[in-house]
């Protein structure tokens, strides 16, 4: 017999208390892979709305964290044309709209330049095709979106104070807002919104983007264009949006209560484990094992219903996720992808967690004499 | 380790004394013992009397208020690594056998070589030997309660072998068993004494069995009352110098 067997053995012997255990920790770990996951696919989604642009810098007006309060002229685009070193610029205008048919959920309305090479690049379904200048009260659906709304190309729905929009479109996008939102012509949003001329920011290629020095050599000239001209790398932005750092700060946040009751639910199951078992270690003790026998026990114990919580928490994550990504009340806003180094980390937050939690009981037993022990009941 | 070249005892205490963990009452006072290698003690008292305190300081599983316990001549107190020791010089038998409940026989056996340098494959080897020497080589893979309770014992009498001790120690090892049971198993001490030259101190009631031994110690209210060579049986070694 192998010591990892006698190991598998009590483990399996105490199969309720083993079960509640990896439950236990099973909650713990899905909590924090599912909150991560969800906010690592945010800020996933986010980054790769730039990334298929080839986005190299996002100008919005200075001291505005949200995208969405940033308003700038839109006859900036043409001065930041013509700074040297730049290749392409695009504008936008983003607003979020509710539906009837999809509840209190906000649904991400772009306003694009019908001409822009972000409409040319849209990844437009068989039926359908990109906006034109042509175009009268026209728009493109995201694939999700569409399906929500069960709106195919032709159809027609109303947005905006009851206007009624043509389906020109349906567009699959490899980001998860995107597809849960739609595009319009960027005149018809500034209308909309009450914003004529006004755009939220610009986007911005560079002809050498591998150039660091040429990078930031023209990201000073663009903000030289306007004092409340803020001009940022794309990951930088993305990493400072106020959506991003919130969510990240909410996904730690509800992750480390739910590790705080993992742990403490781990540490309660292992002392009373340990109790339970005094008696036992003192036989152990007595029959020749040293205290780090007794302690390599517990540890090994320990671990192994950690990782077991691990890998079933986990794969609950993962299921849940691709449970809530699908819902209609959450769609377009879960990305169901749960990266596998998030999964990683929920395995090392439970194996540490599993190890703190059976360190004071491996201490305690480790440190009764064989007697004390054995007179316990 | 604090080991002298010369020490004919393989037990010796000094000024022996433990406290109750009241701190009031002695459960042993002023015990001066000595055990000679391949001796076979037989301790007998009453409840209370300090016999099984006694056996528990002995054999390294308590530690004692004052006084002195010398195994092979090392001072215990000065003794680094008391599990080791134990582990490599002394077997214990319970009187409640405490064997582990979910492994066979074989498995039970084995338990205490992980302490020991023995492969996985050696360990089996091992086990079905001592479970042979105790008679049970057929029975190998029962579970404990498939066992009766002689069975049982010699189970934990194996496992007590397991490391190759020096000296067995048994707290009362026929106190569950019928009478049938409890000679079996005291013919098996006395055959492990005789064939193996085995240092025996076991406790017991059985004024009977007690009597079997070379030696019968008797305490009292946490004393020795007698200490008293039995000329039925033969020496191995020498009986000591003195009885206290």
């Amino acid at each position: 017999m192998r010591f990892y067997t006698f190991v598998l053995k009590n483990i399996l012997r105490r199969r309720v208390r083993s079960a509640l255990t990896v439950i236990g920790m099973a909650v713990a770990v899905g909590a924090v892979v599912a909150l991560v996951g969800i906010s690592r696919g945010f800020e996933r989604s986010f980054l790769a709305i730039y990334q298929r642009e080839k986005v190299d810098l996002i100008i919005q007006q200075r001291g505005v964290k949200q995208k969405l309060t940033s308003v700038l002229d839109a006859g900036l685009g043409k001065k930041i044309a013509e700074v040297p070193g730049v290749k392409t610029v695009n504008s936008g205008l983003v607003d979020f709209t509710s539906m009837d048919e999809l509840g209190p959920v906000g649904v991400l309305v772009q306003g694009w330049e019908v001409d822009s090479p972000m409409m040319r690049h849209l990844n437009i379904l068989t039926g359908g095709r990109p906006l034109e200048a042509s175009d009268k009260n026209c728009l493109l659906l995201g694939e999700r979106l569409a399906l929500s709304l069960d709106k195919k190309v032709g159809d027609t729905l109303k947005v905006f104070d009851d206007a009624t929009y043509t389906v020109r479109g349906i567009f699959k996008s490899n980001t998860v807002y995107e597809n849960g939102g739609m595009v319009v012509p960027l005149a018809d949003l500034q209308r909309f919104m009450g914003r004529r001329g006004q755009v939220s920011g610009f986007t911005v290629t560079v002809d050498q983007p591998d150039h660091k020095a040429e990078v930031e050599r023209i990201r000073h000239a663009i903000e030289a264009l306007g004092k409340n001209l803020e001009v940022t790398p794309t990951i930088d932005f993305v990493n400072s949006t106020q959506e991003i750092v919130f969510i990240r700060a909410m996904a730690w946040i509800t992750s480390a209560v739910a590790l705080v009751i993992g742990a403490v639910g781990m540490l309660n199951t292992m002392v009373m484990s340990v109790f339970e078992r005094t008696r036992e270690i003192g036989i152990l003790r007595a029959i020749g094992w040293g205290r780090w026998r007794v302690i390599r026990m517990i540890l090994m114990e320990s671990m192994v219903l950690s990782l077991a919580g691990g890998a079933v928490g986990a794969a609950g994550a993962v299921l849940l996720t691709r449970v809530l990504s699908n819902q209609p009340a959450v769609s377009g806003m879960i990305d169901s992808y749960v990266a596998p180094d998030v999964i990683a980390q929920g395995f090392l937050i439970a194996l540490c967690v599993g190890l703190l939690g059976a360190a004071y009981p491996a201490y305690r037993g480790a440190q009764l004499l064989p007697t004390e022990a054995l007179r316990h009941e | 380790m604090n080991k002298p070249k010369h020490d004919p005892f393989l037990f010796r205490t000094e000024q022996l004394c433990k406290l109750y963990p009241d701190g009031q009452v002695h459960a042993v006072e002023d015990v001066n013992i000595t055990v000679r290698r391949g001796e076979y003690v037989a301790i007998m008292g009453p409840s209370g009397s300090g016999k099984s305190t006694l056996l528990n300081l002995l054999g390294a599983l308590d530690r004692p208020t004052s006084g002195e316990v010398y195994i092979d001549g090392m001072r215990l107190s000065k003794v680094r690594n008391v599990d080791r020791l134990r582990s490599r010089m002394l077997g214990f038998v319970f009187q409640s056998f405490h064997l582990l409940p979910i492994l066979t026989a074989v498995e039970n056996v084995q338990v205490p070589m992980f302490e020991g340098r023995l492969s996985a494959s050696a360990r089996i080897a091992r086990a079905k030997e001592l479970l042979d020497l105790v008679g049970l080589g057929h029975r190998i893979h029962h579970m404990p309660q498939k066992l009766s309770v002689g069975e049982r014992q010699r189970v934990a009498i194996a496992r007590a072998l397991a490391n190759e001790p020096i000296a067995l120690l048994a707290d009362e090892p026929t106190g569950n068993l019928d009478s049938v049971a409890a000679e079996g198993i005291f013919e098996l001490f006395a055959r492990l004494h005789r064939e193996e030259g085995m240092t025996i101190v076991l406790i017991t009631h059985d004024e009977e069995l007690g009597r079997r031994a070379q030696r019968l110690v008797r305490m009292q209210d946490g004393h020795i009352k007698s200490d008293v060579f039995s000329a039925r049986r033969r020496l191995r070694t020498p009986l000591p110098p003195f009885a206290v």
